[in-house]
């Protein structure tokens, strides 16, 4: 058994010499990894694909570019779904984390695309000084110093964002409805689920502050049918607008039967109801009119990266999102805290790294990115879109049936 | 709107929710008032039923909420898809019957339950697998007509709801009380044994009352599909758990009783919302039914099945 455990390690390390040497320009260069752990099997598989493939385009132009001289980065990619679940999965999230923290060569990771994945992956890091760039997870609580005990018993902070969090996703858009849409009053919805609970108590606190008179709050159950007396309670109060903390479960009939008993006052909601679903489920023209908020800026639009846009789509055969954009910038921040780690001269390892990401500047797609000391983003940029219906393109393209309004103001 | 406006609002969607709990809960009533058995699958042949009737309606050319109907058409449309989901229901509850539970009938103890349980949760995974989880858009040919009255307004749709329950909720008490057929299942009810030495077929009657009970849940299951707007996996439990409530509220092997019960269960979720708050509605309807088991364990009319010795 021995033996031919040794033969196939030593057929494996041929092919592996074999593979590098058709790929490594300099004989001399020395080979480290970048983990990306996403959920790419079942419900999550196709925006973690999007999330995958920029995180690898960044990884694959600096290989290109020789700008780390001598170190060649080979990306790691680990599937955070199982088939069990249909989706991503936590559990297997914790192994992968384990597998990553126990690979000295691997100097930084990106992802997880889901905060439950995260929390599973948070402590096994932390404690083994490893960063995680996420690209797309927006639990407060993951880099909320009040929970430092639970996701950071290492102590120092590895769980850094190129997104923002849902504490600035909430009352970011309480301004944009003070602000922009001037409304007077509002009337406070929730899913009773963490999320949405944690959005609508922030975006009610700001509401307050900017003199929105708040109405009433009221808890919906995601799993009844029938929100009609909550619906008639709130027609009731004669409030201008309402606002939802909570995920598509309770929209898909909070939408319908808003439509029917409230319909012309302003309604919106956070990035748990921006989503397909909203068309597929929920449909026109009861979504019509819906706002909701992103927790990154909207540039996938944007003329400055038509370029990039192109060379993705050219690459991949797929057109990029927002996510695809936040994750070729978690790959950025990754290679800038290489070069750091090499510029300095200390040993090139995980802890170094994470050392070098907590005080990196980066110019990335979004824009510059730095970090707070907890590994939250400095800048705070949630992007407000509105439901509108476009007939001609298929119901669950987001970019054809949402229209892009801006970024919601900062507090 | 005034007070007494709210007040008459949430009454209208008390009823019409009532009216659907009040259809599912008659399914309850008539197969444990044969059987003495809480069917569990109950809820998913509700579930099953709305997907029926969602696929006859998009396979009538309907999509979402695009296509309105007027008329003939309109009336014709939610005609044959009530009919075919009726007797694909009907048949789905015949299908458990016959293959599941009859190899119990003899046998004592929750064995009988506990395989209505399992047959839900077969149900209910395989179009959790088929759909992928999600909720489906639920087409709706109805016109967004209403009907204002004071500050109260009345949709079409709650009328047609309404209408369509009464027709057969007295429809089936009409069964039960006039015909042959009734009387058999009323003799079954009282005394299996005697009615089989009567020469009143047993297994004919059981098999008929489960036709009829899941012919209702999947009429139940249409209504709510054409009043909701959607279709999911999920809706069965939810909406059977309040159902169920209201069989025993009522006096569970009653079928007025069923009737009185949804509507008592479906006013106490629409003004609890309104005069308390939308997330105790849970907490008062299941103290409701631990109230009345406690205390009135016949329910509001009693039970009219007689326990048997």
């Amino acid at each position: 058994m021995i033996s031919r455990r040794l033969a196939l390690r030593g057929t494996a390390v041929t092919a592996a010499l074999a593979a590098s040497g058709t790929n490594v320009a300099f004989a001399a260069d020395k080979t480290y990894r970048i983990g990306i752990t996403l959920p790419l099997t079942g419900a999550d598989a196709e925006a973690a694909h999007l999330i995958l493939n920029g995180a690898l385009l960044a990884i694959k132009l600096a290989n290109a570019s020789g700008e780390l001289k001598g170190i060649m980065l080979e990306p790691m990619v680990l599937n955070n779904a199982t088939a069990t679940a249909g989706q991503y999965d936590p559990a297997q999230a914790a192994t992968n984390a384990r597998k990553l923290a126990g690979d000295t060569m691997v100097l930084a990771n990106v992802g997880p695309e889901m905060s439950g994945s995260g929390k599973a992956m948070a402590p096994i890091l932390s404690m083994a000084d490893l960063a995680t760039i996420t690209p797309s997870s927006t639990a407060p609580a993951l880099t909320d110093p009040q929970f430092a005990g639970e996701f950071v018993p290492g102590g120092k902070p590895i769980y850094f964002r190129t997104v923002t969090t849902d504490a600035y996703q909430g009352p970011n858009m309480a301004n944009f409805y003070a602000e922009i849409l001037k409304v007077p009053s509002v009337y406070m919805l929730d899913d009773s689920g963490a999320y949405g609970v944690g959005l609508a108590d922030a975006f009610a606190a700001q509401a307050k502050i900017k003199g929105i008179k708040v109405l009433g709050r009221d808890r919906l159950d995601p799993k009844a049918a029938d929100y009609s007396a909550v619906l008639t309670k709130i027609k009731a109060t004669s409030t201008s607008s309402l606002y939802y903390g909570g995920t598509m479960q309770a929209a898909v009939k909070l939408v319908k039967q808003s439509y029917q008993i409230v319909p012309s006052i302003v309604k919106g909601g956070g990035d748990g109801i921006l989503s397909p679903e909203m068309m597929t489920a929920a449909g026109f023209p009861a979504a019509e009119g819906w706002y909701a908020t992103n927790a990154s800026p909207h540039v996938v639009d944007d003329p400055k990266l038509a370029s990039w846009v192109a060379l993705y789509a050219k690459t991949y055969n797929m057109q990029p999102d927002d996510y695809a954009i936040t994750a070729y910038d978690a790959a950025l921040v990754a290679i800038a805290g290489i070069k750091a780690v090499l510029k300095s001269g200390k040993p090139l390892i995980a802890a170094n790294v994470r050392d070098a990401i907590q005080t990196v500047h980066v110019n990335g797609l979004q824009g510059p990115i730095s970090f707070d000391k907890y590994g939250d983003l400095t800048t705070r940029v949630v992007a407000v879109f509105q439901f509108k219906q476009d007939k001609s393109a298929p119901l669950a393209d987001m970019n054809k049936q949402t229209h892009y309004i801006g970024v919601a103001p900062q507090s | 709107m005034t007070g007494s406006a709210i007040f008459l609002q949430q009454i209208v969607n008390g009823v019409s929710l009532g009216a659907v709990y009040a259809l599912l809960a008659l399914g309850f009533t008539l197969v444990y008032g044969i059987l003495e058995l809480i069917n569990f699958a109950h809820f998913s042949v509700f579930m099953v039923g709305a997907f029926v009737a969602l696929v006859v309606l998009q396979a009538f050319g309907l999509q979402g909420q695009s296509v309105i109907l007027h008329g003939a058409p309109l009336v014709f449309t939610l005609f044959v898809a009530l009919i075919v989901t009726m007797v694909v229901s009907g048949a789905l509850g015949v299908l458990i019957e016959r293959y599941t539970l009859r190899p119990m009938r003899n046998v004592k103890g929750p064995m009988a339950m506990i395989t209505t349980i399992g047959v839900s949760y077969i149900l209910f995974n395989l179009v959790l697998l088929a759909t992928n989880a999600q909720a489906i858009n639920f087409p709706d040919p109805m016109p967004q007509a209403n009907y204002q009255i004071g500050g109260v307004v009345i949709r079409l749709k709650e009328i047609l709801i309404w209408i369509v329950s009464i027709v057969l909720m007295v429809g089936l008490n009409l069964f039960v009380k006039r015909t042959k057929l009734g009387k058999a299942m009323r003799a079954v009810a009282q005394d299996p044994e005697a009615a089989r030495m009567m020469g009143v077929d047993v297994d004919t009657v059981v098999m008929i009352a489960f036709f009829a009970g899941s012919a209702l849940a999947g009429a139940a299951g249409m209504i709510f599909g054409l009043y909701y707007n959607f279709a999911q996996y999920s809706i069965g439990y939810t909406a059977g758990l309040r159902a169920f409530t209201a069989a025993v509220l009522g006096g569970i092997g009653n079928v007025p009783g069923a009737m009185l019960g949804g509507l008592v269960i479906g006013l106490i979720e629409t003004l609890g919302s309104q005069y308390i708050a939308a997330r105790w509605a849970d907490v008062i309807i299941f103290s409701i039914l631990i109230g009345t088991l406690v205390f009135r364990p016949a329910g509001l009319l009693g039970m009219l099945a007689p326990n048997r010795s």
